[in-house]
């Protein structure tokens, strides 16, 4: 019974994460696909913990713990990254502007 | 009277999974980043609260109840400031944003 319960929890979580995986490759900026690719992160730190319930051992604790500061600090580190390199308005500013010719 | 204890934990587990599902939903179908941000923020990190706590009821895992514990005060802290650092970066930035539709009159 409990098994069915974790099963049934395992499926809805793979959905979660396929509805992750379409934003990230449907993202219409770089943020978009920042904050998609940290949620499929915290997909897989849940999948974790249903594993270790499934599997009654309690190593996968400290998985959990370095995999959610893993998917946690590349997106600070993503953010400050785009802080500097992204154009005011998004990708798309600089190719209209290309694109019309409308200099600074 | 353990053997009711897990069916709690699992029970519990299960609604956390469907919090998540819940929130990945918001991811895909909420029209800007504000939103989607919002979605993270919020209906990720309470989903994963729950399902953090079903694993620290289960009764095989009750040697390492202070670092489930330590994991549930790391995603409380983290998630809320990752969605909020996206949203500000969004802000900045001016990216593009969801405006309601007017009707033609």
């Amino acid at each position: 019974m409990t098994a069915l319960l974790i099963n049934l929890a395992v499926a809805i979580l793979l959905a979660a994460l396929l509805l992750g995986f379409y934003r990230l490759a449907r993202g219409p900026t770089a943020a978009d696909r920042i904050l998609a690719f940290d949620a499929v992160v915290l997909c897989a730190v849940a999948l974790t913990a249903l594993l270790s319930r499934q599997w009654q051992t309690d190593v996968y604790v400290e998985l959990i713990l370095i995999v959610s500061s893993l998917g946690f600090f590349s997106t600070v580190a993503f953010v400050f990254f785009l802080q500097r390199a992204m154009p005011y308005g998004g990708e798309d500013a600089e190719e209209i502007e290309k694109g019309e010719g409308r200099g600074k | 009277m353990s053997n009711l204890i897990e069916y709690i934990s699992a029970g519990v587990m299960l609604l956390g999974a469907f919090v998540v599902l819940v929130a990945m939903i918001g991811m895909v179908r909420l029209p800007d980043l504000f939103c989607r941000s919002h979605a993270l923020g919020k209906g990720l990190t309470l989903g994963l609260l729950i399902l953090l706590f079903g694993l620290w009821l289960d009764p095989a895992t009750n040697i390492s109840g202070l670092k489930i514990i330590a994991a549930i005060f790391f995603q409380f802290v983290t998630l809320p400031v990752a969605s909020h650092l996206l949203a500000r970066l969004a802000y900045e930035k001016n990216l593009p944003r969801h405006t309601l539709r007017r009707t033609p009159q």
